[in-house]
């Protein structure tokens, strides 16, 4: 059993021949992970025995399908780190929507991916646990900060893997790992229950080993939750169904600001290969320009620093966490339990935004990020008035080496394709499209508001040209 | 637009964290290199642009406050997670006791 072949459909179709056991199947996971997982770092935690199995009278398209999850959604009565010593022991005191979805389709939990701490960062070595190494080279990191779930998936450790996405962390290790990673649009899927870092921007999303597994699970974890007042109310529909329908006469826009200067050149060119793929299924391409590109990686920057600090106000030592022994008052009990429990990056946003939320400060950069925030919304706007998609490199560069990129600018400047997404709440999905000085790279596709459709059947036509 | 060390030592306070004094030489110089880095938005005009705070356009969410759960799960879950506790209650220190501030 090839772990790393192996997708949803070809696991539900090995399980009704009988092929294997749901049973065999989880214990072959668990031997992968036993072995590799020492090397990788790609699991935090793993459960002994599977949650969630027995339910193999299900005849769900997930049911009992392995799968991990990023150590920032909450699992009922097991640990939720966030990545983070603040959080170490801490037990979810209840599930996440996604996971009562996940749940009720039947899926098998394997375990909790390692993320930078409280999902801050595009390598996962800001973790408080160790970075995870890059299945494909392991003197790399696997990208972050979702970036124990895409090694997993790309190691064979997992089918599937959750992630969350504020300003790339799902695209950004699919693209590093040559998986696919999917960030739904904002309000697609709820939020209750995932370790807020940016309220206005957080996503969760699939990463899996093709386009249609990611379809499979976004009609899984997709729809409104009343536990969720950021979650849209619009109806969810059948994300596999139009899948395979042909891309020819699509209006595909490049936007030329992702093919500027900081882009690696051979990761120019496999995109470009990619771009002239999609030309050959029929779509149209045509260049555009996205003139807010550098401007709203900064606009991010203030805005997403300034909610991490109220929404990490919550670790205090007070209720939950780390508490410090060494506060003699009540403030010192703040002051020091988050002294000695949060990383250094972490600490780096909040005193960051709380300076932009400052008296003083407020005007010239936080109101100054929203209004920037406003005029990106509507350069994407302008653009999908005549544009089904947008598509370039899901980052500027391969996979770098531990400790290549370190200071936290040149950790942000990583962002440059991804932010902007987030920013205007758009879906966008990396896609694998080739290599590039060896390593893998992704395709980066970008929609209109709740077009996931569009954006899966456009990576799906692509994927499936790949194979020809 | 650099920072002084002053002004790490207000942030710090305000964002409740107590920080080394090699930590606050390094912040005063990491944070400098940001925020000089993120100034660049003053060159965007942004004249009569409403500012952007949600994606979404929804308003006024509500639903009904009848969340009732069986007795014995949530709330013993949650004083669990105390770092201390009397009796089930969550046990603080004196909030207006003596302070050293």
């Amino acid at each position: 059993m090839d772990l790393k072949k192996l997708t949803i459909k070809s696991i539900r179709a090995g399980l009704a021949k009988k092929e294997f056991t749901a049973e065999e199947l989880r214990a072959e996971f668990l031997r992968a992970i036993k072995k590799e997982n020492p090397k990788l770092n790609a699991y935090l935690s793993m459960f002994d025995t599977p949650l969630n199995t027995g339910y193999e009278i299900l005849n769900t398209p997930l049911a009992d399908i392995p799968c991990a999850i990023k150590d920032n959604i909450l699992i009922d009565g097991t640990t939720c780190t966030a990545g983070s010593k603040i959080l170490k022991n801490y037990i979810a005191a209840y599930d996440a929507t996604v996971i009562k979805k996940l749940k009720k389709a039947g899926t098998v939990f394997l375990g909790k991916t390692n993320l930078d701490e409280f999902a801050m960062g595009t390598t996962t070595e800001n973790s408080a646990f160790g970075p995870t190494l890059n299945p494909h080279d392991h003197s790399r990191v696997a990208g972050g900060s979702s970036g124990g779930s895409a090694a997993a998936v790309a190691a064979g450790l997992a089918v599937f893997a959750l992630g969350s996405d504020t300003g790339g962390s799902i695209r950004a290790p699919a693209s590093w790992c040559g998986v696919v990673g999917l960030k739904p649009t904002y309000g697609r899927v709820s939020r209750h229950g995932l370790i807020a870092m940016a309220s206005s921007l957080d996503q969760i999303g699939p990463l899996t080993k093709n386009v249609e597994d990611a379809a499979i699970i976004l009609n899984a974890i997709a729809g409104h939750d009343p536990m969720d007042s950021t979650s849209s109310p619009r109806a969810v529909p059948d994300f596999t169904a139009k899948l395979s329908q042909p891309i020819t006469g699509m209006k595909i826009a490049v936007a030329k600001e992702f093919f500027a200067a900081g882009l690696n050149p051979d990761v120019a060119k496999t995109v470009e290969r990619a771009i002239s793929k999609l030309q050959m299924l029929g779509a149209h391409i045509d260049y555009v320009s996205l003139p807010l590109t550098d401007y709203a990686l900064a606009a991010y920057y203030i805005i997403v620093p300034a909610e991490i600090s109220a929404n990490l106000a919550r670790f205090d030592g007070i209720r939950y966490g780390h508490s410090s022994k060494n506060g003699k008052t009540l403030l010192e009990t703040y002051t020091e339990s988050r002294a000695e429990g949060l990383g250094n990056e972490v600490k780096r946003r909040i005193m960051l935004g709380t300076y932009t939320l400052s008296a003083g400060y407020y005007d010239a950069y936080y109101l100054k990020a929203q209004k920037v925030r406003a005029l990106v919304r509507q350069s994407f706007d302008k653009i999908f008035e005549s544009y089904d998609v947008i598509v370039g490199p899901t980052m500027p560069l391969v996979a770098p080496k531990l400790n290549e990129l370190s200071t936290p600018l040149e950790n942000y400047l990583a962002d440059v394709y991804t932010v902007q997404v987030n920013l205007a709440g758009l879906p966008a999905i990396s896609v694998p499209c080739g290599n590039a000085d060896g390593l893998p790279v992704g395709l980066q596709i970008i929609g209109k508001h709740f077009a996931e459709e569009t954006i899966l059947k456009t990576a799906y036509a692509y994927e499936q040209s790949r194979t020809e | 637009m650099g920072l002084t060390k002053k002004e790490v030592e207000h942030i710090a306070a305000l964002a409740r964290i107590k920080l080394t004094a090699a930590e606050k030489g390094k912040m005063t110089e990491e944070l400098g290199a940001i925020l000089g880095y993120v100034g660049k938005l003053n060159q965007v005009n942004t004249d009569s642009v409403e500012p952007m705070a949600q994606v979404t356009g929804l308003e006024n969410v509500l639903r009904p406050d009848d969340r009732s759960l069986p007795p014995g799960e949530l709330t013993e879950k949650l004083v669990s997670q105390f770092p201390h506790k009397k009796n089930n209650h969550l046990k603080v220190k004196a909030v207006f006791g003596e302070t050293t501030e």
